[in-house]
């Protein structure tokens, strides 16, 4: 009998299959993700069985953090064929922000803010803002990090739009006079979902106490900003 | 597969090349393309929040007149709270997150000595199919609506309005809406307030509740002090265990 014979195998995997598996996976992972957006605080919103999704374009969300601070973000159209560009997120925030310093300068003529050309182009590049208008022009000279420190810092007093029960609209707070130049700030489509009520979106954490969001839709109120939603997660009708 | 063969005719040539075996591996290439899947994995968010519309009334003085009084029979009012403590306190459940408590009566608030019409229960939805807590409370004030509903939805899972989909979704929302909106039907008219400590999560229960129990006239109010009057009432009469 002759001798068995081992034959030697090669240890070398084909990964071709392999890398072709992950390619597919990673384009599919590519094309559906949506990044999650910079917040200043985390919150976890309560759940509800409400299934209308949050709009992608032409929305305003107030940011309500558990300990009262409020931070505003605006969203502009986001196809850029739609009024040639002009209604994208960059001109509408440098519109409000031009209307927003207008009506500060008007009512507080002796604590006027002007803003350099530069700092303007920083703040249409925020994703979420939220400072007092007197601390704008440092806020805005800031590096990204240092930004992002400020307003993450909850316990800095100047983090956050000011924001009170003021119900004179002769003399708004920092917040009205913020929604305010929202609404005026040209673009029609937005003005048409915040007629709607899909223009706002109120976000705030499930354990915050009532008080804290109230004066913010006390002042949506007073802003005659009657209708707007307010973001959750889903939820099954069981629980 | 990865490698590309080059055969020649068979006869050597003088000064042909040899058989060459050109192999590509593409392990590094796997490790790149996993590191990236796992990068967009984790920076995904896949579930898209949700939105609930409400709509606030104004904050301008209602000449009383003008206001349309509900009837008192179909008045609910809603106030949601914190759980107590007999010391104050608020009562925590075993995650330490406070319990969510809502108080209710009917009609108008009935304040005295002896009598106080406050109820209180909590959030606790279905078990087997059958409601509980508020919604048990809410569900048997707006039986006749739910029942007409059951009726309409069985009539859209059979699609006896249309075989398109989208046609049968749309007539059945509309015949829901219509139903929902029917005057002719006692139907319960909720007034929702919050005292300023209770968590929002709760009024989002509360305002979760109205939907699931297809309530159509609701509206979030501000508490007076009639409500917190009865609630400390409610506490001093019902001592916390």
């Amino acid at each position: 009998m002759g001798k068995v014979k081992i034959k030697r195998k090669s240890t070398l995997i084909d990964m071709t299959a392999m890398s072709d598996v992950t390619v597919l996976l990673l384009t599919f992972f590519m094309l559906t993700s949506t990044f999650l957006q910079k917040e200043p605080v985390t919150v976890l919103t309560p759940s509800s069985v409400s299934e209308i999704k949050v709009p992608t374009n032409n929305l305003a969300s107030i940011l309500v953090s558990p300990n009262g601070k409020v931070f505003i973000s605006v969203l502009g159209e986001a196809d850029p064929t739609v009024a040639d560009g002009e209604w994208a997120s960059e001109p509408i925030r440098k519109q409000i922000l031009e209307n927003a310093l207008g009506e500060w300068n008007r009512l507080h003529p002796s604590n006027k803010v002007s803003l350099t050309p530069s700092e303007i182009e920083t703040f249409t590049k925020l994703n979420m803002f939220g400072v007092p208008f007197t601390q704008l022009k440092a806020f805005l000279d800031m590096s990204q990090t240092e930004q992002d420190k400020f307003i993450s810092n909850m316990e800095n007093p100047a983090a956050g739009i000011p924001v009170n029960d003021n119900r004179d609209l002769e003399k708004p707070n920092e917040f009205q006079i913020w929604m305010r130049a929202i609404y005026s700030s040209g673009n029609d489509n937005l003005q048409r979902a915040l007629k709607r009520g899909e223009g706002i979106a109120v976000k705030a954490d499930k354990g915050t106490p009532y008080a804290v969001v109230h004066d913010v839709l006390d002042n949506l109120q007073t802003l005659k900003m009657n209708r707007f939603s307010i973001m959750t997660a889903l939820k099954s009708s069981e629980d | 597969m990865a490698q590309i063969e080059q055969s020649d005719g068979g006869k050597k040539k003088k000064g042909a090349q040899k058989k060459m075996h050109i192999h590509v591996d593409f392990t590094p290439m796997v490790d790149m393309n996993m590191l990236l899947i796992t990068f967009f994995m984790l920076c995904t968010t896949m579930i898209k929040s949700q939105t609930l519309q409400i709509t606030l009334p104004t904050n301008e003085k209602v000449e009383e007149q003008e206001m349309n009084k509900a009837k008192e029979s179909e008045g609910i009012t809603m106030i949601v709270d914190v759980e107590r403590n007999a010391d104050g306190t608020a009562k925590k459940d075993e995650n330490g997150d406070p319990v969510n408590i809502v108080y209710y009566y009917f009609g108008k608030p009935t304040i005295t000595a002896e009598e106080n019409n406050l109820q209180a229960e909590y959030f606790i939805g279905d078990e087997n199919n059958l409601q509980r807590g508020v919604r048990k409370i809410l569900h048997d004030r707006n039986k006749e609506v739910l029942k007409r509903i059951d009726e309409l939805k069985a009539k859209w899972a059979a699609k006896e309005f249309s075989s398109n989909a989208d046609i049968n979704d749309s007539i059945y929302q509309a015949r829901a809406k219509a139903i929902r909106n029917d005057s002719t039907i006692e139907r319960p008219v909720v007034v929702i307030k919050a005292t300023p400590e209770a968590r929002w999560e709760s009024l989002i229960s509360a305002l979760d509740e109205m939907q699931i129990n297809q309530i159509s006239r609701y509206q979030i109010d501000n508490i007076n002090q009639v409500d917190s009057a009865m609630i400390i009432d409610y506490r001093a009469k019902h001592p916390a265990k």
